[in-house]
């Protein structure tokens, strides 16, 4: 097992260079997932072991090899939302925080969701940047910024129901585009 | 011992002369058939019924009833025959009478001849099934009279025209009218129908077209109901003097279709005549009939209804949204009171006080009441009016029946708690300053929103009336505790649960010396009767009565508010005073303070102050003395008041985000109530559920709901179920 000081940003960021990946990669964050590590910017020696094995792998050119099969891994339908979830709650650093700033979120946003939903990622961020109903974005609207994007045909918005169980920050988004529209 | 035979009698049966004879059968025809003959002819009298009867009874007897029928048959056809041409020969109004004539005469014949034949009657023709004899003559007067060619349309065509002449206002002879139709009634009501019935519905109806197509080009809705309803009663009235009361219902419905539902909506809208001129100008006689009318024909009614909602509604709208009225709020509630009761007495006198009127007035009413968002404001500005002054010398039934009024208007409002706030402003400004004109009409007004809306509505009400109450006492304590101050100024405190008053923010001022020591000395008291408790002075509410001396040596006691006292105390030590002076040694607030001024300084008739420059405004830079030229007629003189007034704009923006405040927790509360018994429950019956909850409140807004949703599954109260995003379940 490579031995490698880990419980550090910098340590982290130092094994980001060698598997050449940019810090703010979003395999990075998968590794996290896979990893299942709980505090952003670290992995604790017991976390970075287990997530090892879980990988298969025990050298550093073999997790960079793993790299690709990890991002398969995370986007089987039964992994992603776990993966997703988990994205929020990583960036929970806070003990007792409930919510992520808006910056924060549409980074997270691009970062999570910006290959597969490039459209909807767009104007969302866009409108909680312009927006000043809310400063933060808790779970549950995190959640469903997701379920938006699976159930939500984009851009016409046809089946959108605003008188149905959406959070009223995706009912208002829903309104500004409907107006931006015509 | 007498030798006697015995004779065995033997009974035998009685045994008629076998008849050989066969011309016995026609011997015995002849002679019923002479008496068939006699009894047409009138010659009846000289007949033996007994002679008859048994020869009819012997030809059924030795069976010939066969040819005694058929006999009669054809006799009495025969005369038929000459009977009709007699009526046929008839002219004129005579036609009628000859047929009816006729008619007895057959009847009185049939009668006899059927009794002489009684025995066949009842062994011959049941057992051949034949008709009856009665039933017989019947038949063959209706089909040798009734339904003879020349007869059968002569006699349909004088019945119709007999009825044309009635209606058109002729005198007929209704008794010969009557007996005619029954004549046709008993032949059969097949006969009555097909023969008159029916024919004279047709005709009826196209009378009735024409008449009403006449009428309603020429009259205005209310003459053209009369009539109708005059044309509806003469024809009642026909039925029961001369036709078949089975006709009654056709006859109407005939009247009621042409004259009625035909014309039911050119009727209703019609011009300067129509049902909402009626309404206008209370045409309780014409709306009665109209109502009566109506009710005769499908949809009449819900007619009448749908436009007087909908003129009611535009109305109402109007009222509400009127920019003039709105400007006083006693004369806006007035003005609603005034359409209810307007419209309670046209639907009590005119529609019977039917329940689906009623329910149209209450929520036409409903509709427009909450277009203006101000209506809960001025229907308390209303009540405040009232027990200020309004019901000053009202009779306690009359005050019950406005409080009662009041209550109807206040039943329609969804936002009820709008009206609970304002409520409780003006309750609190009346019972500060003492103006109530009857503390049992205030009672009363709370115990009827209690049966209204529970008990959580009116207790904190209640608990001011009980301050007031215990201040009173307490007063009484302080005083009799310090009899030494009995010589000083008279101090009245009213000690307010900080709970039940409205919410005040709490600035204090500086009070005159002797004031302020009075009023520490009042603290102390209270405070050592209740530990604990924290006592902070609202010198924005308090009031003072000051004896003031002018110049000239006029004395005048001025009534003023509390922060008007602490202004005017100054000048007792000293004859000019600036803004910036004044507005340092009392501490008032800069916006009180220059109304509080402006008061005193700027009003015709309560200028107890003089100011200089002698602006309307107050400015910062004004300089301020005693008025020694103030004079009033009027000892007593009122400078300052705490009433009520209707709210500016900004005052009415912060009491609104007041109620926007207050209802969240109790969206809250219902939701949680809501979950926590279903456990389980989809997004759209939690919104319907917890609207209906706060319903006897404020109307909920279900994005507000939704907020309030969000906001519970934040703080883990509540979460989203994780297969059916509809669904929320309640977390323990």
């Amino acid at each position: 097992m490579p031995l490698v000081c880990l419980s550090s940003p910098e340590g982290i960021e130092a094994l980001c260079s060698d598997l050449g990946v940019d810090y703010t990669d979003v395999r990075i964050l998968m590794l996290a997932w896979k990893l299942k590590a709980e505090k952003q910017g670290y992995f604790t020696q017991d976390e970075w072991q287990t997530g090892l094995k879980a990988l298969g792998v025990d050298s550093l050119t073999k997790l960079k090899k793993a790299l690709p099969e990890l991002e398969k891994e995370v986007e089987e339908p039964s992994n992603y939302e776990d993966f997703y979830i988990y994205a929020f709650q990583y960036c929970l650093t806070e003990e007792k925080q409930k919510s992520v700033d808006i910056e924060s979120i549409c980074e997270l946003l691009n970062l999570v969701l910006g290959v597969q939903f490039r459209p909807q990622v767009d104007s969302l961020v866009e409108y909680l940047k312009v927006q000043n109903d809310y400063k933060v974005i808790n779970a549950d609207q995190w959640i469903n910024f997701l379920r938006f994007c699976k159930e939500i045909s984009f851009p016409d918005l046809e089946n959108y129901d605003a008188t149905q169980a959406w959070p009223l920050i995706l009912d208002n988004f829903v309104e500004w585009m409907r107006e931006k529209q015509s | 011992m007498s030798n006697q035979k015995k004779r065995n009698f033997q009974i035998e049966a009685f045994k008629h002369r076998v008849v050989v004879d066969p011309k016995y059968a026609e011997k015995t025809w002849k002679i019923l058939e002479h008496a068939i003959h006699e009894i047409y002819n009138h010659n009846a009298s000289g007949l033996s019924f007994e002679e008859l009867y048994r020869n009819a009874y012997n030809m059924v007897l030795h069976k010939f009833g066969e040819k005694l029928y058929s006999g009669l048959v054809t006799t009495m056809t025969a005369h038929l025959k000459e009977i009709s041409k007699s009526i046929e020969a008839a002219q004129g109004d005579l036609f009628l009478e000859e047929l009816n004539r006729k008619w007895n005469d057959h009847n009185k014949a049939l009668q006899m001849i059927r009794d002489i034949l009684m025995y066949m009657d009842r062994t011959y023709i049941p057992n051949s099934r034949k008709t009856p004899v009665y039933e017989l003559g019947l038949n063959l007067w209706r089909d040798n009279i009734i339904h003879s060619g020349k007869i059968q349309s002569r006699l349909l065509s004088t019945l119709l025209e007999l009825v044309h002449r009635e209606r058109t206002g002729e005198v007929i002879d209704r008794g010969l009218m009557r007996n005619t139709i029954k004549m046709l009634m008993d032949l059969g009501s097949s006969v009555y129908q097909d023969d008159f019935e029916k024919p004279f519905l047709e005709v009826s109806a196209e009378f009735y077209k024409v008449e009403s197509q006449k009428f309603i080009e020429c009259c205005d809705c209310g003459d053209y109901l009369k009539k109708a309803e005059i044309r509806l009663n003469e024809e009642i009235e026909r039925i029961a003097h001369y036709l078949d009361v089975k006709s009654e219902a056709k006859i109407t419905n005939v009247v009621e279709k042409e004259m009625i539902a035909n014309h039911m909506t050119r009727l209703v809208h019609m011009e300067n005549s129509g049902l909402v001129n009626m309404l206008l100008d209370d045409k309780y006689e014409d709306l009665g009939r109209m109502y009566n009318l109506f009710k005769r024909v499908p949809n009449g009614l819900s007619m009448i209804r749908d436009v007087m909602t909908s003129h009611l509604r535009e109305t109402g709208k109007q009222l509400v949204t009127d920019a003039e009225s709105s400007k006083d709020p006693v004369e806006f509630v007035q003005r609603l009171l005034d359409e209810r009761d307007k419209y309670d007495k046209i639907i009590c006198q005119a529609f019977s006080n039917a329940k689906t009127f009623q329910n149209a007035l209450n929520s036409s009413f409903e509709y427009f009441i909450n277009l203006n968002s101000r209506s809960p404001e001025f229907i308390s500005l209303f009540v405040d009016d009232k027990l200020r002054k309004g019901l000053k010398g009202v009779s306690e039934e009359d005050v019950e029946i406005i409080l009662d009024k009041v209550m109807m208007l206040f039943r329609y409002l969804q936002e009820k708690d709008v009206f609970e706030k304002y409520y409780k402003q003006h309750l609190a400004k009346r019972l500060l300053s003492g103006k109530t004109v009857s503390d049992d009409a205030e009672r009363s007004l709370i115990v009827k929103l209690k049966t209204e809306c529970g008990y959580q509505f009116t207790s904190k009400l209640e608990g001011m009336f009980t301050d007031m109450k215990t201040s009173q006492d307490t007063m009484q304590g302080f005083y009799a505790n310090h009899p030494e101050l009995a010589e000083g100024p008279t101090l009245v405190v009213q000690v307010l649960t900080t709970g039940s008053w409205p919410t005040q923010p709490t600035i204090t001022c500086n009070l005159p010396t002797e004031m302020a020591a009075l009023c520490e000395k009042f603290r102390s008291h209270y405070l050592g009767t209740h530990t604990g408790r924290r006592l902070s002075w609202q010198t924005n509410m308090g009031t003072a009565d000051i004896k003031a001396t002018f110049g000239k040596g006029q004395k005048h006691e001025l009534n003023v508010s509390t922060y008007q006292m602490c202004v005017l105390m100054l000048f007792n030590n000293a004859d000019r005073l600036s803004y910036k002076e004044i507005e340092q040694a009392t501490e008032i607030p800069a916006s009180d303070l220059k109304r509080c001024l402006q008061s005193m300084a700027c009003v015709k008739g309560k200028n107890v102050l003089r100011k200089e420059p002698m602006s309307k405004d107050i400015g910062t830079d004004d300089a301020f003395f005693v008025n020694d030229k103030f004079t009033s007629k009027f000892y007593k003189v009122k400078i300052g008041t705490v009433v009520a007034q209707k709210e500016s704009e900004p005052e009415k923006l912060e009491t609104r985000q007041r109620v926007e405040e207050d209802r969240k927790p109790q969206i809250e509360a219902a939701i949680v109530r809501i979950m926590k018994s279903r456990r389980v429950l989809d997004h759209n019956n939690v919104i319907a559920e917890v609207t209906k909850q706060l319903q006897s409140r404020f109307l909920a807004n279900p994005t507000e709901i939704k907020k309030r949703i969000e906001s519970l599954i934040e703080r883990e109260f509540l979460e989203r179920d994780s297969d059916d995003r509809k669904l929320y379940r309640y977390l323990a």
